[in-house]
């Protein structure tokens, strides 16, 4: 059987990150920025908090690093004029996309996975052997948000006509407001305007529509997932904020479930499970519609 | 019966309220060699986006090779070798590395290294392209559109860039490939080029087909002498609009 026409698309992609510099440096970024052993972290998860480490490496940083490594991908093909070649050869706009998608996926998802060996080994030795299935687990989720990134900057690089608007819209809306500030964001004006007041996150309302809106980006949706493996709580905040927050006497401003319905039971639709649907929906969605336009649409 | 290599039938292209191509009738037979000509701005980059998929159509109809261009562009690209205007390199990549990618999206038998010699840059076969000069790039840019064979070879402005040893080189390509039954139709402003290599040309002007034939014939329709040059018919034929400044699409 032939290999599929985006293949050599993707290979192309792939090896280009593979041996530039750009994603090696980010898997060093990631190891110094996670590694952060914590009393409390290692209370609770005692030699799992090296796998918690990961998800540290998952937040802030690592979706800033994709997508910086990613929103070119088309638009500046298209600036320069390569896409020309890429448009010229037998395969459909919709096996551009494709290709560009999967081959960046890898040369992504390799520098990480180092990153993610290297911070488990670091851990190993320092703290013991942690759960490998754990670490499996969490490896794979975030390798999933590396994917889900990759795929809404391609999006984005396939609808937009200059660098310029591809970078205000991958950095000014999707980064800004969708990851650093969501939960800002979602708990005040969002929340606001939906029920006439903001929720307090230092006394968040027992309000399933509230933590649905805080879980809805892909960020969110990565912690409450890994959270969940680690099971530190279901929250879509960081692991030591939400391992703070259920420790009995103290409060901080984040939002958990388990901390919103401690009196009464929480509704389904916030399991945490539901996070992967979340990540997968930003996955497959956002370039759906831009293969709606980048097929169409004139690339000349 | 063998379809014809390219067919246009009122073909369109409006860019707002300005028409960039204004229902082309074009028809390009098998074995052909068929220079496409016209000022800047007349509208042969459109045409060639438009039969390549670049950019979608207003209105008409257009085959190429018995295809749907924009339907059925894996079937069409297939058989079609490309080597576009005012495009870029990957400045990372070798030139090997692209007639690599060329060649395993057309599942082609090609190697790098022939094609490269064909167009004499087989010393920099894995140099970056980004160290070359632009009548490398667009030496490297003929190699991709020869891989696979085919049927139909697309050049859209070939001549750009090249001194005169790039530009023979460009012309006895032409020729092999023509020998070997492909059909090509290319676009240029460098007559005295399109004179030494074609069959047949067409005449671009506004975005509308003014005229079509042979050098012999189109000397006689504009009548000029049997030794007229092809730059003659061409002013001649597009005359006002030389020094109007369109922008070339």
């Amino acid at each position: 059987m032939a290999l599929p026409r985006w293949f050599p698309i993707a290979r192309n992609e792939a090896s280009a990150l593979l041996t530039a510099k750009g994603p090696w440096l980010l898997a060093l970024l990631l190891v110094g920025w996670a590694y952060r052993p914590q009393y409390l972290a290692w209370d609770e998860l005692g030699r799992n908090m090296t796998v918690a480490f990961l998800q540290s490496a998952g937040s802030v940083l690592l979706p800033l690093g994709v997508l910086l490594l990613s929103y070119r991908a088309i638009v500046e093909e298209r600036d320069t004029g390569s896409l020309k070649f890429l448009l010229g050869l037998p395969v459909t706009r919709t096996d551009i996309l494709v290709g560009k998608v999967i081959g960046r996926s890898v040369g992504l998802a390799v520098p990480v996975t180092v990153a993610a060996i290297v911070l488990g080994l670091l851990g190993a030795v320092r703290f013991g052997l942690f759960s490998p299935l754990l670490f499996l687990g969490v490896t794979l989720v975030t390798l999933l948000y590396v994917l889900t990134l990759v795929s809404v900057a391609t999006a984005v690089s396939a609808v937009t006509t200059s660098t310029v608007r591809a970078t205000a819209l991958v950095f000014g809306g999707f980064y800004l407001l969708l990851t650093v500030f969501w939960q800002r964001l979602a708990s005040g004006p969002v929340y606001g305007a939906l029920t006439g007041s903001a929720a307090d996150p230092y006394a968040a309302p027992a309000d399933g529509l509230l933590f649905v809106l805080l879980r809805l980006t892909p960020e969110r949706a990565y912690g409450v997932v890994t959270n969940w493996l680690l099971g530190v709580g279901n929250s879509g905040a960081g692991y030591s904020v939400v391992l703070t927050k259920l420790q009995p006497g103290t409060n901080v401003n984040a939002f958990v479930v388990d901390a919103a319905f401690s009196q009464t039971t929480a509704p389904a639709f916030l399991h945490e499970a539901l996070g992967l649907v979340v990540l997968v929906a930003w996955c497959v969605v956002p370039l759906a519609l831009a293969r709606y336009r980048f097929e169409r649409g004139d690339l000349a | 019966m063998t379809p014809p290599a390219i067919e246009t039938d009122g073909l369109t292209k409006q860019y707002g309220d300005s028409t960039a191509l204004s229902e082309l009738d074009l028809t390009v037979e098998r074995g052909e060699v068929y220079g496409f000509l016209g000022p800047n701005g007349a509208g042969k980059s459109t045409t060639i986006n438009l039969l390549l998929n670049y950019i979608k159509p207003t209105a008409g109809t257009a085959r190429v090779l018995g295809h749907d261009p924009w339907n059925d562009v894996v079937a069409c690209h297939q058989r079609v070798g490309i080597c576009p205007d005012r495009f870029d390199t990957y400045d990372e990549r070798s030139a090997r590395r692209h007639l690599e990618l060329v060649i395993d999206t057309k599942r082609a038998d090609d190697t790098p290294r022939p094609l490269l010699e064909r167009v004499g840059l087989v010393d920099a076969i894995d140099k970056p392209a980004g160290e070359f000069s632009q009548g490398m790039e667009q030496r490297l840019a003929l190699a991709m559109s020869l891989v696979g064979d085919p049927d139909l070879l697309v050049l859209d402005e070939p001549f750009t860039g090249l001194d005169p040893h790039g530009a023979s080189l460009v012309r006895s390509v032409v020729e092999a490939e023509s020998e070997r039954g492909a059909t090509v139709f290319f676009s240029s402003h460098v007559l005295g080029q399109v004179e030494l290599v074609c069959d047949r040309v067409g005449i671009l002007h506004r975005g509308r087909l003014v005229a079509e034939g042979s050098l012999a014939e189109l000397r006689d329709r504009c009548d000029l002498s049997a030794d007229a040059t092809i730059e003659a018919v061409f002013m001649q034929l597009t005359g006002d609009s030389v020094r109007t400044g369109e922008v070339d699409r």
